[in-house]
């Protein structure tokens, strides 16, 4: 009786695996060639026109084509709000550009499916990569064994550490960006006060990098002080929990609230609204990282400062266009490894023309790709 | 101290009749405290309660008590989902992400279908009940363990949340923090709920023939079968109790932040288990504590507040968090010396079923 029912669970699992497999398959390259639109006709990134760095379309200008069959691997680790505002980006130059795409969402945050994931797509013939690396320095043993069999594979989001066999990295430079979210919260403050410095998850060395960059520009203020660190926020809850915590313990000192990654930012968002409402009577400025729907409301209705923008569109977009040259017979130049793809502060005054700052960065990139960063 | 006193007996002058007599309830109302799965940690939080007011000046301030309050109700309704499962001798590892599959078809219900809130909780409430009948018709009509039926259906579930998602926060939905940030008389009114559910529970196990058939499926199936019990009726319904307890606790942390998070309940499993085995819940089945679940929940929410009101070293926090975990636990073991020490043959009970307190 046993039997038969593992049997039939086997059976249902094939089906349910033959069911899926038609969805979850790329397009074969000589699919994806056909139906490629020409450069010119496509409407390139109409449906991204509105996503903050996009840029206009204009392929015939560009110096590179896509090689027939062409079909990058776009690799996010997890379904999240930051990789959602990305493929719009790859999206866009799938189409400005007439290739396919094959777009790969991973189970969970860990570098093991990201490599069971990456493995798989590499063992069905794909060999050009734009990914976020899981574990800045877990993945680069995987890229050392994809990129020695003939891959070529670029960092988007995030870095994989030095040295590494990643192409390129098109990310936000994160140090600078937390350098530039704590000046604008000590101007807030009136260039005196207390902080509380959010920290996301201590064991990502982009976190390491953002502490840095808080403690540095803070150093430089002699009248402002970080009264506390908090972090290990890997969940929503526990980083809701955490900030109302830091809150509660610092309530007649603290000044200034900083967050440096996205979950405690909107954390921050959610607890300093919730303040407001319990009546909270002290002025704490707040300033965090990237434009969730929370935290844009949140400058909205002035309980947060603001935010910095990053450039996630771009981080698509960008990743794409150097691949495609790549595997049009470009190589990078000597020397380049990472591109700064551009941040701005969003304050309730640019809450609507932010964007537009960000797209020129982008387009700016495009423009020096094949100058700056790629040569033939 | 006065239990280890009058456990050893030892008298050196005669007592008058009234001194024994008081000596005499004063031992039973110790030895019964004792028997208590949930003495021990109601001690614990007690102590910690004591220890962090003394120590940090902000701990006993309105807004602080206010937010442990509320975190504590959410602990316990995630707790009770793992509790219900656990008391008859099973888990639910796709707690969380139940919570998670109702918070998202409650956001979803409410940004993009435009329904009333009334009706978003009694669909999530469903989305619970279901996912938790899915489950418990695994267990029993395949026969599959119960880790092994939950770990296969977190998958299921975790899945459905992101592929409904994409992992997009809800967060143009009707305002309905008032229950997240509102208060009775100054009390949060997650934890007037928390109180009035625990105090529910408690009566359900003590005084409610499903209650005790639960207690008594926990305690010894095989014997409860054969006693006339539907084991696998009962096994369905704490499923289903799990669940929808998963998915109150997911709706309650919508009204808690005002959107509804993909990401809520992914990190419920170790809370849930945590509170359910600190605050009395029997991992073997047949006992459940509602006193001690509320206390286990508030003394984990105290511990996580205490760190933070301490300024620990962030490097080493869950370092911290382990020790002071293990050492309130540990009072569990002084429980039991005490236990032994003071176990009289009258004291002495004969085999239960379980226990519901």
């Amino acid at each position: 009786m046993k039997n038969s029912r593992v049997l039939s669970l086997i059976a249902a699992t094939g089906i349910l695996f033959s069911a899926c497999s038609s969805a979850a398959t790329p397009a074969p390259a000589t699919q994806a060639a056909a139906t490629a639109a020409p450069a010119t006709s496509a409407p390139a990134s109409q449906a991204a026109a509105s996503a903050p760095g996009s840029v206009a379309a204009s392929a015939s200008a560009f110096g590179c084509t896509a090689p027939a069959g062409f079909a990058p691997v776009w690799y996010a680790s997890a379904a999240h709000p930051y990789f959602e505002t990305v493929k719009p980006g790859v999206e866009a130059a799938g189409k400005e550009f007439g290739f396919t795409p094959v777009e790969q969402i991973g189970p969970d945050w860990t570098q093991d499916s990201e490599n069971q994931g990456l493995e798989a797509l590499f063992a069905k013939g794909s060999r050009y990569f734009s990914v976020y690396p899981s574990d800045a320095s877990g993945a680069n043993a995987l890229y050392k064994e994809l990129t020695s069999k003939g891959a070529t594979i670029i960092n988007f989001g995030a870095s994989t550490q030095q040295p590494t066999t990643a192409s390129l990295v098109f990310a936000t430079d994160v140090k600078a960006a937390a350098e530039q979210a704590t000046e604008a919260l000590i101007a807030q403050m009136g260039d005196k006060g207390n902080i509380i410095n959010v920290l996301e998850v201590l064991t990502d060395p982009n976190t390491v990098l953002r502490k840095q960059g808080v403690e540095e520009v803070v150093a430089k203020h002699p009248n402002v002080k970080i009264i506390q660190e908090i972090s290990g926020m890997a969940s929503q809850q526990d980083a809701v929990q955490k900030v109302t915590d830091a809150i509660a313990a610092n309530s007649n000192t603290v000044d200034g609230i900083i967050a440096t990654g996205f979950t405690p930012t909107v954390a921050i968002a959610q607890v300093m609204t919730d303040y407001k409402v319990k009546g909270g009577t002290r002025t704490i400025h707040s300033v965090g990282i990237d434009t969730d729907p929370t935290v844009v409301k949140a400058i909205s209705d002035g309980v947060m400062d603001g935010t910095i923008a990053q450039n996630p569109f771009g981080h698509g977009y960008l990743p794409m266009l150097a691949l495609m040259c790549m595997a049009d017979g470009y190589k990078v130049q000597q020397g380049v490894y990472a591109v700064d793809t551009g941040t701005a502060f969003v304050t309730k005054a640019n809450l609507t023309t932010y964007a537009d700052d960000i797209s020129k960065v982008t387009q700016k990139i495009k423009d020096s790709m094949l100058t700056s960063i790629l040569t033939k | 101290m006065t239990i280890e006193s009058h456990a050893s007996g030892d008298t050196e002058r005669p007592e008058s009749p009234v001194g024994e007599e008081r000596r005499g309830s004063a031992s039973r109302v110790a030895a019964s405290l004792l028997r208590r799965s949930d003495f021990s940690v109601v001690l614990a939080t007690i102590v910690l309660f004591v220890i962090f007011a003394l120590g940090s000046a902000s701990f006993f301030t309105e807004y602080n008590l206010f937010n442990m309050g509320r975190t504590s109700a959410l602990y316990v309704f995630v707790a009770l989902g793992q509790a219900i499962v656990v008391v008859i001798g099973g888990m639910n590892l796709s707690l969380g992400a139940i919570g998670g599959l109702a918070v998202v078809i409650a956001g979803t219900a409410m940004q993009d279908a435009g329904i009333s809130p009334l009706v978003a909780l009694p669909l999530a409430l469903l989305v619970g009940a279901a996912t938790g009948l899915f489950n418990g018709l695994i267990i029993t009509k395949l026969k599959l363990n119960s880790f092994v039926a939950t770990l296969a259906t977190s998958f299921i579930f975790a899945g459905l949340v992101t592929g409904i998602s994409k992992g997009s926060p809800y967060t143009n939905i009707p305002d309905i923090t008032f229950i997240g940030s509102g208060d009775i008389f100054g009390i949060p009114i997650l934890f007037v709920l928390m109180v009035v559910t625990l105090a529910v529970v408690a009566y359900f196990f003590r005084y409610a023939v499903t209650g005790r058939r639960i207690l008594a499926t926990g305690g010894n199936a095989e014997a409860a079968r054969l006693s006339g019990i539907r084991t696998d009726r009962i096994v369905m319904l704490a499923n289903v109790l799990s669940g929808v307890f998963a998915a109150l606790a997911g709706f309650l942390w919508i009204t808690r932040v005002g959107s509804a998070q993909p990401s809520t309940g992914s990190d419920w499993l170790i809370i849930s288990f945590a509170v359910a085995i600190i605050g009395g819940t029997s991992l073997a089945g047949g006992e459940i504590s509602a006193l001690g679940l509320g206390a286990a929940a508030v003394m984990l929410t105290l511990i996580k507040n205490g760190l933070v009101m301490f300024n620990v070293n962030i490097y080493f926090e869950q370092t911290f968090l382990g020790i002071v975990i293990l050492l309130a636990v540990s009072l569990e073991s002084l429980r039991a010396i005490g236990r032994r020490r003071s176990r009289s043959p009258r004291h002495a009970r004969g085999a239960e079923g379980g226990t519901g307190k």
